[in-house]
């Protein structure tokens, strides 16, 4: 008689917009909050002040949360993020603000998403309410391929990107654009490209790019890419030289592992890689066999979102398939992690049981 | 009675979490509907809802909901006077109990229908069952979940109540065959009827007396010995019903005085030792606040011990929003194979607050996690949506009502 709610699926998507300073963010968000499509969003930015909104002004319900005639909820940061989502979320909840379905955050240019993210996921409050949706990086069409050579930051945010948004394409050639798809690529093979202009973009498109329920469904594990799909290891044979010169370090290692773990196992080896090389591990995303239940599981750097149990297999594949973004670690490495830790666990059951 | 909204007050807005409507059927201008939902498949596989109206002229209507996105009205009945009314229906297999409450004393034609809904176009009047008396109003609510008997909230052509407002006591009709049905047994609130020698209860004061009497009477196929009443300002009782022709009381549990009455719905949640008890708001703009819902702890029957109550959605945002506002039905785990069930996912209707989903996995922090609240339907005269009574199927598609004039909201839970 128990019914087993979906508690993903009830928690309220939040997309991250990203990118380096003058990637075009201000223009972009300017014009997405002005979106017909954008009813029942909440977009939390940085510069109320960048952003033109006083013609589409409906109401102020504080000095910093606005609502526009499209429906959108426009919320500038005051003080500190944490402060801002609780107070959205408290607004919202009696009725002061009308309800939203989504947020879009804009971090200023040099964040990092992994501190949001913390803050996301480390207040019991939003991690009960909120879930990851994704990660957007915008990066600038001009200057990005300089960006990428000489910005750590930048690659850094073109990793752990579901979305990469590329700015002011209309300045770029196509063998401009062709040398910047193959940089980023190099950095991160799986995130789907789209070429922007003038901030024009179909809020659709941001959305919807992470795991919504965990109720398993045919498109449940499209979130995590295609390389999991075929047992390639990298791309840097397809990429080559290339790749090198560009990646600086940063590498995509997709593992496949045919025998279950157990939770202890699964959480001891990626705590040991979080504490020990947290900083360079700069995406995970998977399903992991544990107990024989599929377990999807993301990371941001050292941030783990709660692993999320799905009501069944989605296919009939099994295995353990993890994809990791990461500076200067190798596959093997990893691998032979998660065998040796996989191997420390069995043998601790096996004593337990002969004992 | 239509009020200014206010910032915090839009009635026409339509608010929601975690669900989304799939479709709204005004019901052809007759969308004002009452406590009784039921659902049956018909032989050839369509899913087929029966809803009861509030209020006249109309008796029952039909909806065929197999593509819930495309619900389609296949049939909708008159009552045969303009005093009765028809507000609860139950549907058991093919088999479907109407009640008729009268706003006269006396009226003839008060009691139950009982129909054979094999061809939904086409009912088939099996029987009716009168309870028609000079002190009599007739039937408020029926329970008909077994075939075998209908449990109701009804008067008696030979029951006489020292107070008029309690003419409607608890009453079981053997309908095993449902061409004859025959009384199998009944209770009443000690001191109610004239000839008890027990006293008369006390009444709350003023607005709030609104009678001892029963509403919901319910019974589950799973524990046939016990009754689950709302006996609206005498509170909540569990009675033995092991013999029918001897009922005898297991508990009660009252919050009122000094709360403002009407205990509607005592729904018990078997595997878990728990109760949740609903309250009914019948005052608009908040006279009666706070009307709620109630988790009690009934581990031990004989003993029930309120835990805590769900929270509520703001006083502030709903007080005065239109119309009523606060707890009325509760969806009841009906045994049909086509009623969603569940022990920690409760549905409630909130009038004006509209439908809201609660998870009661832990019940000491019972959590709101879904609500629709549709815009105030056109011509509404409450200026607000009035979520009447609320149904859940199998697939877990949200079936709920308004009571004056926006018919039929279905809806998905996203939880």
């Amino acid at each position: 008689m128990t019914f087993q709610r979906d508690l993903l699926a009830s928690k309220i998507p939040v997309t991250i917009i990203t990118g380096f300073l003058g990637a075009g963010k201000t223009t972009l968000v300017s014009k997405l909050i002005k979106h017909p499509d954008m009813n029942r969003v909440a977009v939390v930015i940085n510069e109320l002040g960048e952003i033109g909104i006083d013609n589409d002004l409906v109401s102020m319900s504080s000095e910093n949360i606005s609502l526009l005639s499209n429906g959108c909820i426009c919320c500038s940061v005051r003080t500190d993020m944490q402060e801002t989502m609780r107070e959205l979320f408290a607004k919202r909840m009696v009725g002061e603000i009308p309800e939203f379905d989504r947020i879009i955050i804009e971090t200023t240019g040099l964040a990092d998403p992994a501190p949001i993210l913390q803050t996301l996921l480390s207040d019991a409050l939003f991690e009960a309410q909120f879930r990851l949706d994704g990660l957007v990086t915008l990066v600038d069409g001009f200057n990005g391929l300089m960006q990428i050579e000489q910005q750590m930051e930048t690659c850094k945010q073109i990793a752990v990107a579901d979305l990469i948004l590329i700015t002011k394409s209309d300045l770029l050639d196509n063998s401009g654009k062709e040398a910047l798809e193959l940089a980023i690529r190099s950095l991160n093979p799986q995130a789907p490209m789209l070429f922007v202009i003038n901030g024009e973009i179909e809020p659709k498109r941001l959305m919807n790019l992470g795991l919504a329920s965990s109720r398993s469904a045919e498109k449940t594990l499209g979130f995590l890419g295609s390389l999991l799909k075929s047992n390639n290891e990298s791309t840097d044979s397809y990429l080559g030289d290339f790749a090198k010169r560009h990646n600086q370090g940063i590498k995509t290692v997709s593992l496949r592992f045919q025998d279950p773990f157990s939770w202890e196992a699964a959480s001891a080896a990626l705590e040991l890689l979080t504490n020990l090389r947290g900083s360079d591990m700069l995406r995970v995303k998977g399903i992991m066999n544990i107990d024989g239940k599929p377990v999807v599981i993301q990371g941001v750097q050292h941030i783990f979102h709660p692993p999320v149990t799905l009501d069944e297999w989605p296919t009939d594949d099994h295995d353990t398939r993890i994809v990791f973004i990461t500076k200067n670690i190798e596959a093997e490495l990893i691998k032979s992690l998660f065998n040796a830790v996989g191997a420390i666990t069995q043998n601790s059951e096996s004593i337990k049981e002969s004992n | 009675m239509l009020n200014t909204p206010t910032q915090n007050s839009r009635p026409d807005q339509t608010l929601s979490r975690n669900m989304t409507l799939v479709a709204h059927h005004e019901l052809g201008g007759y969308g004002g509907m009452g406590e009784g939902i039921g659902m049956q498949k018909t032989a050839d596989g369509r899913r087929i809802l029966w809803l009861a109206h509030e209020s006249g002229p109309k008796n029952f209507t039909v909806v065929d909901v197999t593509d819930p996105k495309n619900p389609k009205m296949i049939l909708q009945t008159d009552l045969q006077s303009s005093q009765l009314r028809s507000n609860s229906l139950d549907v058991c297999g093919n088999l479907m109990v109407v009640a008729y409450q009268s706003k006269v004393l006396g009226d003839k034609d008060v009691g139950f229908d009982i129909f054979d809904i094999t061809i939904p176009e086409q009912p088939k009047l099996l029987s009716h069952f009168d309870c028609s008396g000079p002190y009599s109003r007739g039937v408020h609510a029926v329970w008909f979940v077994d075939g075998k008997y209908v449990h109701m909230s009804s008067g008696a052509g030979d029951f006489q109540p020292k107070n008029p407002k309690d003419d409607q006591f608890y009453r079981i009709i053997d309908v095993s065959d449902p061409t004859k049905p025959v009384e199998a047994g009944r209770w009443w609130y000690p001191g109610t009827r004239v000839g008890d020698s027990e006293p008369e209860p006390k009444r709350l004061p003023g607005i709030f007396d609104t009678g001892f009497r029963a509403h919901n009477t319910n019974v589950f196929p799973s524990k046939p010995d016990r009754a689950y009443v709302g006996y609206i300002d005498g509170g909540a009782f569990v009675l033995d019903i092991s013999d029918k022709s001897n009922i005898k009381v297991v508990s009660k549990w009252n919050h009122s005085p000094p709360l403002n009455g009407f205990i509607h719905t005592v729904l018990p949640l078997f595997d878990r030792g728990l109760w949740v008890v609903s309250d009914e708001c019948v005052k608009d703009n908040g006279a009666d606040w706070p009307k709620l819902i109630w988790m009690i702890d009934a581990r031990d029957e004989s003993n029930p011990v309120p835990i805590g109550t769900f929270p509520m959605p703001s006083f502030e945002v709903f007080g005065k929003r239109g119309g009523r506002f606060g707890a009325h039905n509760l969806h009841e785990n009906y045994p049909s194979p086509l009623s969603f069930k569940s022990d920690t996912i409760i549905i409630g209707t909130f009038f004006n607050g509209g439908v809201r989903v609660f998870d009661i996995s832990n019940p000491y922090r019972v959590e709101e996690v879904a609500y629709y609240v549709p815009g105030a339907p056109k011509l509404c005269p409450a200026g607000a949506i009035q979520l009447n009574e609320v149904f859940v199927d199998d697939r877990n598609l949200v079936y709920t009502t308004d009571r004056f004039g926006g018919g039929l909201y279905i809806l998905e839970m996203n939880i």
